[in-house]
Formats: structure tokens, C-alpha cells, sequence
């Protein structure tokens, strides 16, 4: 990491870190829910930018990291904070056994088979009435104290889960395994021949993306205090995360940070004032990107930002 | 003994057999050829040494150590490296990475190692910050052979070695892999370049759909008139 890097990513987290004393409940709330889909896009994107397997559901992971929380709360009286090594958990136990029948799956292959697997699990837990409250939703206890006191919890809870996220994407990508994840997504049959144990690795890079998720998950029940299926295994989060990794950048470590802080503040500035033509707009961005900056912003915008560039991405790209 | 041998190789795509009991063999030091028209089966004779293809039966014996559907991990480190068809570099990585790409199963002095690349093919050296896939050619096959020894392997395998490739790179190439031959890596070279692969091998095999049907010493097979036949149009 350059010199420069460091200290602009330094004040960026320290400006995060006084920022709750300054501004308002709402623009907390709002923060809080950046970095929510900030740790989902992070985390996804090992598996999805790395390793170039589209988890389109990787929200399962999301949702099930909820549950565990709602369960582990409710019906077993643990702290909110011990059950986050469990949503951890949860994600990695799920991932490999999941890992190792979809895995072998590619591309577009494998983005339907998650996006099934997130349905499947929904359903369960629908059903599962006994443990998870089924349709009717599980309420979490709600936590105790001053509303501000609370905002400012949930806000460092959130920021502290988006930047273990951070790490995890950081330290993977200059670590062996990192090199080996990208080139599977290059090429699984060379990397396979150059010695590299893929089906391993990339059961690997989707547990520890799952465990990112999935504590991600966990906080949010506990902030929302009231979880349904519904509201915890949402195909439009999938979209959102996706749009996000692709417009940050997919396989670089701080392009989905990007990604998320872009989209999710557009989406408060302006969509808020737009709300019954939301996903007309996120269907429009995603063409966007897809036209002028298919690398994403982090890729395209290293140099600086220019228009020339998108009119170069436009022709090259033209389908 | 035979350093690799295969007996009675049997695999396909789904209900069609591709390999028909195909056995042979190199032993250590030498440079070993196989030919072959265009669907009679080299590649996939290769994709399932290296275990991308599963073989339905028969056995990939290396070093007396029977892989056959063994994980391609393990294949590798067993000592063989392999120069796969199209090359397939990883084209958004650098030479350098490329190579360390290759050494990825042992990375014990693996600066030696390219070193001893890059002398092989100082034009590597000369490229090696720009990414694979703007190589040419010729500079993306040096960089696939060099990949593959990066794991110091004991045989190499090259599939489709000159395809593409400018006569005169092929010149340079072949008197490369002969270097590398003479530094102790044994070879099996899919080539489709009869009379060049004829002259730089000890031996060679002929496979037509599935099945090897000619095998012997490459001085006499260069007479042989079914190859004339066959590839040279005589």
C-alpha cells in the first residue's frame, strides 16, 4: 500500500468514526445502513470479484446471520454480541456444505443456483415456525438505554463489521490465496494445472465471504429488532450488492466500498424524492456502469476522472 | 523405467469415446512425440494426463506412482508441468506473475528459478511488467513454457507447440525446449509440424481417432509412408 493510500483511507475512517457526534439521528441511521451494504458488497465481492463466481444470493447468508442472531437471543438468552462469531459460523458451515455440490457450477450456472439456495433457505425458515416464528417474525429483545446512545451503537457496530470486512478482502488479496482466487478467475483449468487445489480454494473464498455476510446479518436483526424472511432474505439487497461491487470496482479490494457509499448515498439524496420510480433508477445505473465503466470506478478512475474515459469504455465496449 | 507411462487410457465427453486404449510411455530424458490430425484425440489425451478430463479406465503411472483421476494438484506435484493448448496465461497478470503463477505448488528460491527463465528467453525479461495478454504470439508461448517449469517439473508436456507461431520463432523455440531436454526435463510434444517434431524427437507416436496406430523411432518414422501420406501430402 502506497503512503498516500493510507492516510487518505486513515482520515476517511477517522472522519466515520467522529462523524456520529456531528450530524443529525437520521444521517446516522442513514450511515449506519452504508455501511451495512458496504460490509455485504465487501464481503460478497471475494467471492464474486476474487474468485469471478457470481453469488447472485448471497444474501442467504445474510439472512440466515439474522436468524442466528434472533434465535440465539430469543430462545437462548445469549448477548448480542456473543452471537456474532455464530452468524460468523453459520456462514462458513453453510458455504462449504453448499460449496461443494454449486462450486462445481460456473457462471451464470452458479448464479442461479444461489439465488435458489437463498429461496430454499427462506422457505425453511418460514416453516421452521417453532424455532424462527415462521411468517410471523421473531422479535428480538430490544436494546436498552438512551435512542442516542442506541443510534451510536448500532452506528460502530456497523462500522466495526464493515471494516472487519475491509480486512478480510485486504489480507486475502495479498496472501496465496488471494493470488490463487484470481487466477481461477481467469482461468480455472490453467490455475488447476498450475498446482492450485480450486475446488478448495474457492469453497475457501466463499466461506470467508459468507462469514463477513453473515455478521453483517446478525447486526442487522438486532438493530431492526423484528425480522421476518421477508425482510431479511430480499432479491433486491442481491441487486443492489451486485450493482454496488460492479460500480466500485468487482476484485479490487476498495471498489465495493466505493460502490456501496455511492449508491446508497444517491439513493437517499435523490431516489428518497423518487420512490415509485426506485428500481427504474438502479435498472438504468446498472446499464450505466455496464456502458462506461465496466471495471468499475476504482479501475477506470485511478488516474483522475475524465469524460474521454467513458466515451472510451462506450466504444470499446458497444455490444 | 519409464518415468511417465500410460496404459490402456480409456476416456471421452459423455456417451462418446474419445481415447481407445491409448499406452505409451517416456522415460527420463527424452524428447517424445505425438501426432495426430486435427479430433483425433491430443488433447484430450493431454486434459487427461493432467486430470481436467476424467479417464473412465486404464492408468496414468508417474514415477511408479499411479495418478490416474488424481486431483490436477497432485498430478503437478508429482513433477509434471504442462504447456496447455492456447497457452491459456492468466492474461491479466504480468509476465513475472505469471511465472510465480507457475511455482505456486513450491516457492523455495523461486527468483533462481525465473532467472534461469529468463535466461532461457531474455525476450521474457524484457516484457516482464506487461500484462500476458498483450504478448505476441510467440513471447505468450515462451511465457506458458516458462510457467510450466516454474514448478520444476521432471517431464513437460506442450500441446500444440508451434501453432501460430512465425517459423523462425519456432526455430528459436524448439532449440529452447532442446536445452531444457538437455538439462534433464523429459518432453511429450503434441505438434502438428511433423518433419520439425520428427527431427527433434527420439521417438514417436501416432494417434488417429482415439487410437495410437503407428509408434517407433522417430528417424524411422520419418520414412514411413503412411505419415508421408498422411501429413506431409507425399
Amino acid at each position: 500500500m502506497k503512503k498516500k493510500n493510507v492516510i487518505s483511507f486513515a482520515l476517511f475512517i477517522i472522519t466515520l468514526a467522529v462523524l456520529p457526534h456531528l450530524v443529525s439521528g437520521y444521517w446516522q441511521r442513514v450511515l449506519t445502513q452504508t455501511f451495512l451494504f458496504a460490509s455485504i458488497a465487501v464481503g460478497s465481492n471475494i467471492i464474486i470479484g476474487y474468485t469471478g463466481y457470481p453469488a447472485f444470493g448471497n444474501i442467504a447468508f445474510f439472512g440466515v446471520g439474522a436468524y442466528v442472531t434472533g434465535v440465539l437471543t430469543t430462545k437462548y438468552n445469549m448477548a448480542f454480541v456473543a452471537t456474532l462469531p455464530f452468524c460468523a459460523l453459520s456462514g462458513i458451515v453453510l458455504a462449504i456444505l453448499l460449496g461443494i455440490p454449486i462450486l462445481r457450477l460456473k457462471g451464470h450456472y452458479f448464479a442461479i443456483a444461489t439465488v435458489g439456495v437463498m429461496e430454499t433457505i427462506k422457505e425453511l425458515i418460514d416453516n421452521m415456525t417453532e424455532l424462527t416464528g415462521g411468517g410471523l417474525g421473531l422479535t428480538l429483545p430490544i436494546m436498552q438505554g438512551e435512542p442516542e446512545h442506541i443510534y451510536r451503537f448500532f452506528y460502530y457496530a456497523m462500522l466495526l463489521c464493515m471494516l472487519f470486512a475491509l480486512l478480510l478482502s485486504y489480507v486475502i488479496s495479498k496472501v496465496k490465496l488471494g493470488y490463487a482466487l484470481r487466477a481461477i478467475r481467469v482461468d480455472e483449468d490453467a490455475a488447476s494445472v498450475m498446482g492450485i487445489n480450486t475446488p478448495l480454494y474457492k469453497t475457501f473464498a466463499w466461506a470467508l465471504s459468507a462469514s463477513a455476510v453473515g455478521i453483517a446479518g446478525g447486526i442487522y436483526a438486532y438493530w431492526l429488532s423484528y425480522i421476518d424472511p421477508h425482510t431479511v432474505f430480499v432479491g433486491t439487497y442481491s441487486v443492489k450488492m451486485f450493482a454496488m461491487i460492479l460500480l466500485g470496482g468487482a476484485g479490487t479490494v476498495m471498489g465495493p466500498l466505493l460502490g456501496a457509499f455511492t449508491l446508497e448515498l444517491i439513493s437517499e439524496l435523490i431516489w428518497s424524492k423518487f420512490i415509485a420510480i426506485h428500481g427504474m433508477v438502479l435498472g438504468l445505473l446498472i446499464i450505466f456502469i455496464i456502458l462506461f465503466i465496466p471495471k468499475g470506478m476504482f479501475e477506470t478512475f485511478k488516474g483522475g476522472f475524465s469524460f474521454r474515459k467513458l466515451l472510451t469504455n462506450l466504444r470499446e465496449n458497444s455490444l | 523405467m519409464a518415468l511417465l507411462e500410460i496404459k490402456n487410457l480409456n476416456a471421452g465427453y459423455g456417451d462418446l469415446r474419445v481415447l481407445r486404449d491409448v499406452s505409451m510411455e517416456v522415460n527420463e530424458g527424452e524428447i517424445v512425440a505425438f501426432l495426430g490430425s486435427n479430433g483425433a484425440g491430443k488433447s484430450t489425451f493431454m486434459r487427461t494426463i493432467v486430470g481436467l478430463n476424467r479417464a473412465w479406465s486404464g492408468d496414468v503411472i508417474m514415477n511408479g506412482k499411479r495418478l490416474t483421476n488424481s486431483p490436477s494438484e497432485k498430478i503437478i506435484k508429482s513433477g509434471i508441468g504442462i504447456v496447455p493448448e492456447g497457452r491459456r496465461l492468466f492474461a491479466g497478470m504480468t509476465v513475472t506473475e505469471n511465472l510465480e503463477m507457475g511455482a505456486y505448488c513450491n516457492r523455495k528460491d523461486i527468483r533462481r528459478r525465473m532467472d534461469s527463465i529468463f535466461q532461457s528467453f531474455p525476450r521474457l525479461y524484457e516484457r516482464k511488467d506487461h500484462l500476458a495478454g498483450d504478448l505476441s504470439g510467440g513471447e505468450q508461448q515462451m511465457c506458458a513454457i516458462g510457467r510450466a517449469l516454474m514448478s520444476e517439473p521432471k517431464i513437460l508436456l506442450i500441446d500444440e507447440f508451434s501453432l501460430g507461431l512465425a517459423p523462425t520463432v519456432v526455430d528459436s523455440l524448439t532449440k529452447v525446449v532442446q536445452d531444457i531436454n538437455r538439462q534433464g526435463v523429459s518432453i511429450l510434444i503434441v505438434e502438428q509440424d511433423v518433419q520439425m517434431v520428427l527431427e527433434m524427437s527420439s521417438r514417436a507416436y501416432v494417434m488417429e481417432v482415439g487410437a495410437i496406430t503407428i509408434s517407433g523411432n522417430s528417424k524411422d518414422l520419418i520414412d514411413n509412408p503412411k505419415i508421408k501420406e498422411a501429413y506431409l501430402g507425399m
